[in-house]
């Protein structure tokens, strides 16, 4: 579903992301962790073709995303650390926006409330302007966007980060749901503990490379941390 | 998905406080100046036609009087209110609009507004053109400057993007989701507009001018389109929305001030006219002098006494079969109306070419483009100014000969006392003006409409350049 093919890019002569080989399988939840500029934001970024790759090439069911920018992003969702909504609107109005410029227009206002309801959002809190929510609240009106755009890819660039535990817990869960219908999940992220929970694969970047993958289900909790400092080390 | 798209920028917009307040602010100032507008044109086309039909009655109940009194005596002539004046007062505050015509001199007109005026009040006035050309660019800037640097610092725009939506979907709905906000202020003043112009024609008789109308209508929303799309191409390339509305503003005065204001100076430089003081002066030298400084009044009397006692073969003045004060007066007035169609033919020229100069800068600036288009079709630009003048002047040669030529037949010679019937003033037919018809004046225009067709063209490839490039 999702294939980075010797993915390379470089900004001023500097390496962000050096080479990356990487296929997400339907179904799968791969996390990116690694420390700071690692270039797991430009990762994310060249699948959505916002930056142009220096060499190699991402595709997204098989489409070249340089080649096909708009074929290629109707199967994907993007969630951003900060999920971006206009702040003049509802919640519901944003949810109504954003899918029907997906190409989803067809849906009743009933339906922008079942997607609500799904993603734990109270139906009251869905006519109020966004600017009134939190961070949690708005992270699950990305999850509803990617719901309603029916989505299968998701590009997460450190969705659960600055959410309380209980927030990042239910986040999770709604991965789970996503990914148990096939979605393919790239998701940068910090958190070890998230990663092993809800991630099917784990990859370590530093300097822009790919260093280390493995499979969260041959892992405990310890040994990722364990695996992930020693490769921060050397 | 334009719709969508156009439907959500409508709604945010008007959302926002900020941009109402400024929206209402600006469409009221539209409204108000188009009422006033239409309250002085109105008053203005009174009082002319009160003072036309005065200036006709003085002119009919002389009585029996001296011809040549009479034609000191003169009539005035008015400027016809144009039907769409109050939209655009042109250059009618400058030239004036009504002119004394009389024996010996072609006059200049009288009643310039902006002469009477201090600077300051001169300032204050507001038309529905000033509005139009100056304050709605700068609404549209404030509206439209954030529209893509806004979304990009607010991190919408990554997620618009990420949707699939093609930067050009999205600039087109921005520019229809604007246009809704815009018609809010505009569709109000285009029917006021209309209304008064259908009262105006009521009350002057003159036919509601739809076409005229619906192209200046046509021209003032080509006009701001263009700061539409220069603004929605700024804020796509701009780095933050700080630098989209630097980079606007520095747009909007030197569209909207600066180049219209070193074009006219230039243009002044290039084509120099003297003062009003210099140019009366010169006009009296060369009319007793002559035009080569050779043939100076005197001489030409002299010889004027020659010719027409030889034309008749006889050799004394109190023989001609004329009498011959009519015809040295009436060779006085051709004399003096070659001096004028030289010397205000000249001054003419030279302000057609400033013009000339003003035009070819919207080149640079759209805002004149849209300018010297809307005076145009208002009837109030100078060509139209001179079209009234040379119809003026023509209806005072008419008159200075009708009674030059009473003279010539019917006074004896040397009969100063001789005092012309109370019917010769019917002779002279009442003056009637004649505007330019549309398409006469659109040929004229036919080079600002290219231009401003241009910067309309220019513009929407620009945004489509720069959305297709647009910063994430
Ligand atoms: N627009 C840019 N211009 C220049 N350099 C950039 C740009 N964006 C990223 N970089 C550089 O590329 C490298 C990778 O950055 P990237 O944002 O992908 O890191 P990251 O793994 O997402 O880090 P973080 O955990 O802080 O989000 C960094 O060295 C960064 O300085
Ligand atoms: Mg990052």
């Amino acid at each position: 579903m999702l294939k980075a093919i010797n993915l390379t890019k470089n900004y001023n002569g500097a390496t962000a992301l050096d080479d990356l080989n990487l296929n997400i399988n339907a179904g799968e939840v791969f996390c990116l962790l690694g420390a700071n500029g690692a270039g797991k934001t430009t990762t994310i970024n060249l699948f959505l073709d916002f930056i142009a790759p220096d060499g190699g090439k991402a595709l997204i069911k098989g489409f070249d995303v340089a080649e096909q920018p708009l074929e290629t992003k109707k199967y994907l969702a993007y969630i951003p650390e900060q999920v971006n909504l206009y702040k003049n609107l509802s919640g519901l109005e944003n949810l109504e926006y954003f899918s029907a410029l997906a190409g989803q227009d067809r849906y009743t206002k009933e339906d922008l409330l079942g997607f609500f309801d799904e993603v734990g959002l109270r139906r009251e809190a869905a006519e109020n302007r966004v600017s009134t929510y939190s961070k949690g609240m708005r992270q699950k009106v990305g999850i509803a966007i990617a719901l309603a755009k029916r989505a299968e890819a998701l590009l997460l660039d450190e969705p659960t980060s600055g959410l309380d535990p209980k927030a990042s817990n239910e986040f999770s869960e709604l991965l789970k749901k996503l990914s148990g219908r096939g979605c393919a999940v790239l998701m940068a992220t910090h958190d070890l503990f998230r990663a092993k929970e809800s991630g099917t694969r784990v990859g370590i970047m530093r300097h822009g490379r790919l260093i280390t993958e493995l499979s969260t289900d041959e892992i405990g909790h310890a040994d990722l941390e364990r695996i992930y400092l020693e490769n921060m080390r050397n | 998905m334009i719709y969508k798209i156009a439907h959500k920028e409508f709604i945010e917009t008007l959302r926002d406080r900020r941009f109402f307040v400024a929206a209402l602010i600006v469409g009221g100032l539209l409204l108000v100046s188009l009422a006033l507008g239409w309250q002085h044109s109105r008053q203005i086309e009174r009082q002319h036609e009160a003072a036309a039909e005065m200036t006709r009655k003085q002119w009919l109940s002389q009585g029996e009087k001296a011809p040549h009194s009479a034609a000191h005596y003169g009539v005035y002539a008015f400027k016809p209110q144009m039907p769409l004046a109050f939209v655009d007062r042109g250059v009618e505050a400058y030239t004036g609009v009504a002119v004394w015509l009389e024996a010996h001199k072609q006059n200049d007109f009288r009643y310039r507004s902006a002469a009477d005026q201090t600077a300051l009040a001169r300032f204050g006035e507001l038309t529905a053109a000033t509005v139009l050309q100056i304050l709605l660019p700068l609404l549209i800037i404030l509206l439209a400057f954030n529209a893509f640097a806004g979304e990009r610092e607010s991190g919408t725009l990554r997620q618009v993007l990420s949707l699939g939506v093609s930067a050009k979907n999205l600039a087109f709905g921005k520019v229809l989701g604007l246009t809704g906000v815009l018609a809010l202020l505009l569709v109000p003043a285009v029917l006021i507009g209309a209304v008064a112009l259908m009262l105006n024609g009521d009350e002057a008789g003159e036919p509601f001018n739809a076409a005229r109308f619906a192209l200046l209508v046509i021209g003032y929303l080509l006009y701001l389109s263009v700061f539409v799309f220069v603004s929605l191409a700024v804020s796509a390339r701009a780095s933050s929305s700080r630098f989209a509305l630097l980079v606007l503003l520095g747009f909007w005065i030197t569209s909207c001030l600066i180049v219209p204001r070193a074009a006219t100076d230039i243009a002044r430089r290039i084509y120099p006219t003297a003062s009003a003081l210099e140019f009366a002066a010169q006009m009296e030298n060369d009319i007793k002098n002559g035009t080569d400084g050779h043939n100076p009044s005197d001489k030409r009397l002299a010889d004027l006494k020659n010719e027409a006692m030889q034309q008749y073969g006889v050799s004394r003045l109190e023989d001609l079969p004329v009498n011959f004060d009519g015809i040295a007066l009436q060779a006085g007035e051709d004399f003096g109306n070659q001096v004028f169609d030289e010397h205000y033919g000249n001054l003419w020229n030279q302000f057609e070419r400033q013009d000339k100069v003003r035009q070819l800068a919207a080149v640079l600036a759209p805002q004149l483009a849209a300018s010297s288009l809307s005076r145009g079709l208002a009837g109030t630009d100078f060509a139209q100014h001179r079209d009234f003048a040379i119809a003026a002047e023509n209806h005072r040669r008419l008159l200075i000969r009708t009674i030059n030529e009473d003279t010539m037949k019917n006074a004896r010679y040397g009969d100063t006392k001789y005092v012309a019937s109370a019917n010769l003033w019917e002779k002279v037919p009442e003056f009637q003006y004649a505007a330019p018809e549309t398409a006469a004046i659109l040929k004229k225009q036919s080079g600002g409409i290219l231009v401003l067709f241009g910067w309309f063209v220019v513009s929407i490839l620009l945004m489509i350049w720069a959305t297709a490039r647009m910063r994430v």
